[in-house]
């Protein structure tokens, strides 16, 4: 077990920081929002992190201690939930797939920045960021409560007023303003909890992953992301959590299959490194035969309907003589 | 605030004094005028129809009333205030609820969520009361849900709360939409052709719904109808539209006998 552990620490990790930012794009789709800026919010919670951790806070020798990792993310979500209203409130005027496009150019220009700028080393990034733990493994003492966390605020947040006005928002805008509901404000405020969520996990990963650069927040994370949104289902927040797990376990089965003695070299070589292709006829698949995704709400609410109403007889099956 | 069944402290009305006062309101839409130049004023505690054949600017005048389109021009006056041009949820909060004519039900939510979305404006827990459950969050959530299901039992939709919106029947979903609506505690209703699509029968028994809220809820009623009939016998005064300018206005006996309605609309049945 321990050794299960270690081998694929990196791995366990990974998944969970996954699974959190498919949260962060699921909550300003709860408001029917499709924003594609986490990636954006996400390099700026890691530069911050990043910049903090080898230049601000004194650290010679040993672990790097956890509460900076933790002031590092606090400071890494007041920066994105800032940015994200300052750029939220005039993008989130568009609607659909204009949003979709506004907010991939954001997550470029922040990109672009970053390659230019001094603070964040260029090109070359920022490397050596210090290690608050031994193992990477370690890492899930931050990433497991975080995700255990973020999914029971969008588990209540589901059940509560504000909840409510995103998802009327989201089934019909003019209807919920009409009953009340202002559509701007709740819209801002959906995009601005994703971002916090995404600049917080950024935050962590720069530590996890050590090296920090305009590598990370891409156009190509952005649509990582919707795909483990799509895949997971967009209806409730099990969907984004499961996409997110799924999908990051994904490539690594794959390379253990390709690693299966006795398989043709050009499928193991495809196993290995056809990962986008996959992911591509994935989402294709999913689309055509699970348009709301492998999870959807209906699968609770049966359940749940059953179990309060046991006795409800069931209707006669009508049978033709 | 408590009770939604029992109308606020009900002195009795001495004078009618207008709740919603339209003035000199026109719309266009590129070249064609939908509305023009219309001015009326619904006095408190009045059901007023307003009429007119397809295309005379009724739902135009709705959506202006309600900030969904804003007018080219002229002005709007809610209790004497001035709402021209406010934002729709800022009309709604003011007191003024609608319905839709082409029926917008949050499809894919319960009966029960439909009509908890409602109580917005009633509430005020934020994002941390409400998902630490602080106060005065969960005593919200219970009062919420209990004047949700207050407003389903009003309109017999109560054993179905849990049932998603779009799987009822249309008449269901139309009385459902009131029930929305009235979640809103509003002063003024606005009704966009409730009676669409429904038989005889059913005409009837919304039109004694109709009386029966308006007097529980103490309400003023604006609404639009296609059957005249129902409106005839319904409203205490009609408004008539045609090609976007107002015809006729008066009481249902008046209006039936204006020649320029008959010409308009009644000449056509």
């Amino acid at each position: 077990m321990a050794a299960f552990f270690s081998a694929y620490g990196f791995l366990i990790v990974s998944m969970l920081f996954a699974a959190m930012l498919g949260l962060s794009l699921y909550l300003p789709l709860m408001a029917g929002q499709l924003s594609l800026a986490s990636p954006g919010f996400y390099a700026l919670g890691g530069y911050i992190a990043a910049v903090m951790s080898t230049s601000v806070f004194p650290h010679t020798e040993g672990n790097f201690p956890v509460p900076y990792v933790l002031i590092e993310m606090v400071i890494a979500a007041v920066a994105s939930g800032v940015l994200a209203v300052i750029v939220g409130i005039p993008a989130l005027r568009l609607r659909g797939i204009y949003l979709a496009l506004a907010t991939i150019a954001f997550v470029e220009i922040l990109r672009v920045l970053s390659l230019n700028l001094d603070i964040t080393g260029g090109a070359v990034g920022i490397f050596g960021i210090p290690q608050p733990f031994d193992t990477q493994l370690g890492y899930l003492w931050i990433a497991g409560p975080l995700l255990l966390l973020s999914m029971l605020f969008v588990y209540r947040l589901e059940r509560i007023r504000v909840g409510r006005a995103f998802i009327a928002i989201r089934e019909d805008e003019l209807a919920a303003a009409s009953m009340g509901i202002n559509p701007t404000f709740y819209k801002v405020l959906a995009f601005t909890m994703g971002a916090i969520l995404a600049g917080m996990v950024g935050a962590v990963s720069a530590h996890f992953l050590n090296t920090w650069n305009a590598r990370q927040g891409t156009f190509d994370a952005s649509i990582l992301y919707l795909a483990f949104v799509l895949v997971g289902g967009a209806r409730t927040f099990i969907g984004p959590v499961m996409g997110g797990l799924v999908l990051t376990l994904l490539p690594e089965l794959l390379r253990g299959i390709a690693d299966i003695a006795g398989l043709p070299p050009w499928l193991a070589q495809f196993l290995r490194d056809g990962r986008l292709i996959i992911f591509g006829v994935l989402i294709a698949i999913g689309a055509v035969f699970f348009p709301q995704g492998l999870i959807n709400p209906e699968m609770f609410r049966r359940r749940k309907a059953d179990a309060a109403s046991p006795n409800v007889p069931k209707v006669p099956e009508v049978s033709i003589k | 605030m408590q009770q939604v069944l029992t109308p606020p402290t009900t002195t009795p009305i001495l004078s009618t004094y207008s709740v919603l006062e339209v003035r000199n309101i026109s719309r266009n839409f590129g070249g064609l005028v939908a509305v023009n130049n219309v001015s009326f004023s619904v006095n408190s505690r009045e059901i007023f129809g307003l009429i007119g054949p397809n295309g005379a600017g009724k739902t135009t005048l709705f959506n202006i009333i309600t900030g969904l389109t804003p007018p080219s021009s002229g002005r709007l006056l809610h209790n004497g205030k001035d709402i021209t041009g406010l934002r729709p949820h800022r009309i709604a909060a003011r007191g003024i609820a609608r319905t839709f004519q082409n029926i917008r039900l949050f499809g894919n939510l319960s009966a029960l969520q439909n009509v908890m979305i409602a109580r917005h404006i009633h509430t005020k827990s934020g994002i941390f009361t409400g998902v630490f459950g602080l106060p005065p969050a969960p005593a919200e959530e219970i009062r919420t849900r209990s004047k949700a299901l207050e407003l389903l039992d009003l309109v017999g939709l109560a054993d179905r709360a849990e049932v998603q919106a779009r799987n009822f029947a249309y008449g269901d979903q139309r009385r459902l939409e009131i029930a929305r609506a009235l979640a809103l505690e509003p002063s003024l209703l606005l009704l966009d052709e409730p009676a669409a699509g429904m038989n005889t029968n059913e005409k009837q028994s919304l039109s004694a719904f109709i009386r029966s809220i308006h007097e529980q809820f103490s309400l003023t009623v604006l609404l639009i109808e296609h059957h005249v009939p129902l409106v005839m016998g319904l409203c205490d005064r009609i408004a008539v539209l045609h090609f976007g300018e107002l015809i006729a206005l008066g009481d249902p006996a008046h209006v039936q006998k204006d020649p320029a309605v008959i010409e308009a609309y009644l000449g056509d049945e």
